[in-house]
């Protein structure tokens, strides 16, 4: 229903005011040869050139294979990378021309929560302080707020009371992500960043994690950053989707358009490579042979005609350019 | 496929392996049946610690020693043969070569400092007659190009690191094929792999299966490979199975409630889902399970007799049993409330 809703306004191009947007970012990781005469040997381009919003209220998925580049592009979102070329707005600014309290501002306001709970979390210290840890360094307050605090909080992500006096080890996979969840929630952020928030957890547990995390987005209206591999996760949670392969974006589209109308002959492999919901499902064939090719050094032309069905002369020369499709649907492929 | 006029080749009696430790016996295993035939393919799917892994573990004689322990009047039967009295040398004769597996992770089954061609003529020498040193490189590349790995002549003196995470999962395959086995043991074998990798290997499993007609159970926590590969599912819970069935009669009439709510909790890439249906609360501790059902604390049918009395395997249609109260004829009424 908010799903239909939002994908309207998508539709109208923009209703919902940009939080994030990333114009043209590229992030290359320089390799380097030698001890003491350091010399440049070549460059990883781990993100070339991605341009996409993050809009209020909604999630943006970014998928793709192991080496695509969205981790590294979820990682200058959070200001652990800094870009190497291209302009990351925040409400409009600039954010490498940030001030100093612009700066902290913005870190309380983008959040993340990771893959790991079992690593995400500090095996020190009982569950009240991780999650009140955050909100106690930027707004110092009391102790009676800050238990009201923790204890909407806890409430709020289904946890009781009494276990914010536990440590970590004395949850369960699913639990501890409902506390790392309650940590990134507790500065009021605009935006989490989620890193395979669910891959790491078991089947059962999966679905009360999502459905707890777009419920959170109903109540905080908060914008989600989603990073995934599995195409079922990413259909269930989000508004926009965007693809990638090899450190560019090949397709983007509203969830409904990219599912209902998927463009890109990679977009289609990674549809035709998802495994079915029910056995009397068959996909259409699509064999992509080979795999993703090692970043450090990509085919020339468009990243993906080594493994393309449909490859034509000019895809080994030409870099194609996202084009529109429509005015919500860009495809990078010369196909159209 | 199956018809049921053939011998299974592998049969598991109530199979009970269990941990016994300083503070309890934890039951991983407890009380699981099932039958494999010829060509066939299972699924066995669960959730970490539902004793999935633990019963391959159990057929291929490897329980962690000394503290986990297959109890007296389980029964593994290989074409008739119960395993569990095999001595360790016999065993050693069936592991690897009639009974294979493949394991989720690629970089931990094949030795690091081993180039991947000296790995599968071990298991080739191991395994063979002829055991001269150019028919077994010769073997091994054969092995090799079965598995599709391009330009297996060059590939053969790498080693594990030179490999991508795919191309290490289908020499372990290769290993796998080596002793041209009956039953083939997948435990997580895609699970590290990428979207498209997994759909190569899948197909590439396939392929094998219909060149040489041999069995495989999946053991899995993702329904999508089930509804991909299987021809049978085992679901397991807590050490037992709650259903087996053919895998569309499971699809389409899941008759245990973990089945029923495990297949609504999946999200989907094929249509819109408005909201998933998520089963609340954790699976028991695996040392201290009730005497009941195991499923009853979060089970939405639960009625009084199943927190008392462990349900009985009841047959809910051809080919398909499931262990829940109210399948059993006592209770046919209470369905109806």
């Amino acid at each position: 229903m908010t799903q239909a809703v939002t994908d309207a306004a998508a539709a109208a191009n923009g209703n919902g005011t940009a939080i994030v947007e990333l114009d043209n970012i590229r992030k290359y990781f320089p390799i380097t040869r030698g001890v003491l005469l350091r010399r440049l040997v070549g460059e990883v381009k781990a993100v070339d050139g991605v341009s996409f919003q993050i809009r209020e209220g909604e999630t943006y998925s970014l998928v793709g294979e192991s080496g695509c580049g969205k981790t590294t592009t979820a990682r200058m979102v959070l200001q652990v990378e800094t870009p190497t070329e291209g302009v990351m707005r925040f409400n409009g600014k600039d954010a490498s021309r940030f001030t100093g309290p612009e700066r902290r501002e913005y870190r309380a306001s983008v959040q993340a929560v990771f893959q790991d709970p079992w690593s995400s979390l500090n095996p020190r210290m009982r569950v009240g302080s991780i999650i009140l840890e955050p909100l106690l360094t930027n707004h110092p307050m009391g102790k009676n707020e800050a238990r009201e605090n923790l204890e909407t909080l806890l409430n709020d992500v289904g946890l009781r009371q009494a276990q914010g006096e536990y440590y970590p080890h004395e949850f369960s996979g699913g639990q501890r992500q409902r506390i790392a969840i309650a940590r990134a929630l507790s500065l009021r952020p605009k935006l989490i960043v989620l890193d395979e928030p669910v891959s790491a957890l078991d089947v059962s547990i999966r679905a009360q994690i999502m459905n707890l995390l777009r419920q959170l987005q109903d109540q905080y209206g908060v914008s989600y950053l989603l990073i995934a591999h599995n195409l079922a996760t990413v259909r269930y949670m989000s508004h926009q989707v965007g693809v990638m392969y090899l450190g560019r974006m090949v397709e983007q589209a509203p969830t409904r358009e990219l599912f209902a109308n998927p463009s890109h002959p990679y977009t289609k492999a990674l549809i035709a490579a998802s495994l079915p919901s029910h056995p009397d499902i068959q996909r259409e064939e699509m064999v992509i042979s080979g795999e993703v090719p090692s970043p450090l050094n990509p085919p020339s032309g468009c990243h993906f005609h080594p493994r393309c069905p449909m490859v034509m002369e000019r895809c080994s020369v030409d870099d194609p350019e996202l084009r529109q499709l429509s005015p919500v649907h860009e495809v990078a492929c010369h196909l159209f | 496929m199956a018809t049921a006029a053939t011998q299974p080749i592998l049969e598991v009696k109530d199979l009970r392996t269990y941990f016994h430790t300083r503070t309890g016996v934890v039951k991983a295993v407890d009380g699981v049946n099932f039958e494999l035939f010829p060509g066939e393919t299972l699924g066995v799917v669960g959730e970490s610690g539902s004793g999935k892994s633990m019963t391959s573990l159990s057929i291929m004689g490897l329980v962690p020693q000394p503290a986990g322990r297959i109890e007296d009047g389980s029964q593994i039967l290989y074409k008739g043969e119960n395993l569990l009295e095999k001595s360790p040398a016999e065993m050693r004769q069936i592991r690897g070569k009639e009974i294979c597996m493949i394991l989720q992770d690629p970089m931990t089954s094949l030795n690091p400092v081993y180039t991947v061609g000296n790995q599968v003529i071990e298991t080739l020498r191991q395994n063979d007659d002829d055991q001269r040193s150019t028919s077994l490189k010769e073997r091994a590349i054969e092995l090799l190009s079965k598995v599709k790995i391009p330009a297996p002549d060059s590939r053969f003196t790498n080693f594990p690191h030179q490999m991508s995470g795919g191309m290490r999962q289908r020499v372990v395959g290769a290993i796998a094929m080596a002793g041209a086995p009956n039953v083939l043991i997948a435990d997580e074998a895609t699970t590290s792999l990428d979207a498209t990798i997994q759909y190569q290997y899948l197909a590439l499993l396939k392929e094998l299966q219909q060149d040489t007609g041999m069995a495989i159970i999946f053991i899995t926590h993702d329904f999508g490979i089930v509804a991909k590969m299987c021809d049978r599912v085992a679901v397991m819970y807590a050490g037992r199975v709650a259903e087996i069935a053919d895998v569309r009669e499971l699809f389409n009439n899941p008759q245990h409630p973990y089945t029923e709510a495990l297949m609504r909790s999946v999200p989907n890439v094929d249509e819109d889902v408005d909201f998933l249906y998520s089963i609340e609360g954790q699976p028991p501790a695996l040392d201290n399970l009730p005497p009941g059902c195991s499923f009853a604390d979060r089970c939405p049918y639960v009625f009084d007799r199943c927190y008392d009395e462990f349900p009985p395997a009841v047959a809910a249609g051809d080919r398909h049993i499931a262990t829940c109260w109210r399948l059993a004829p006592e209770f046919a009424n209470q369905e109806a409330r």
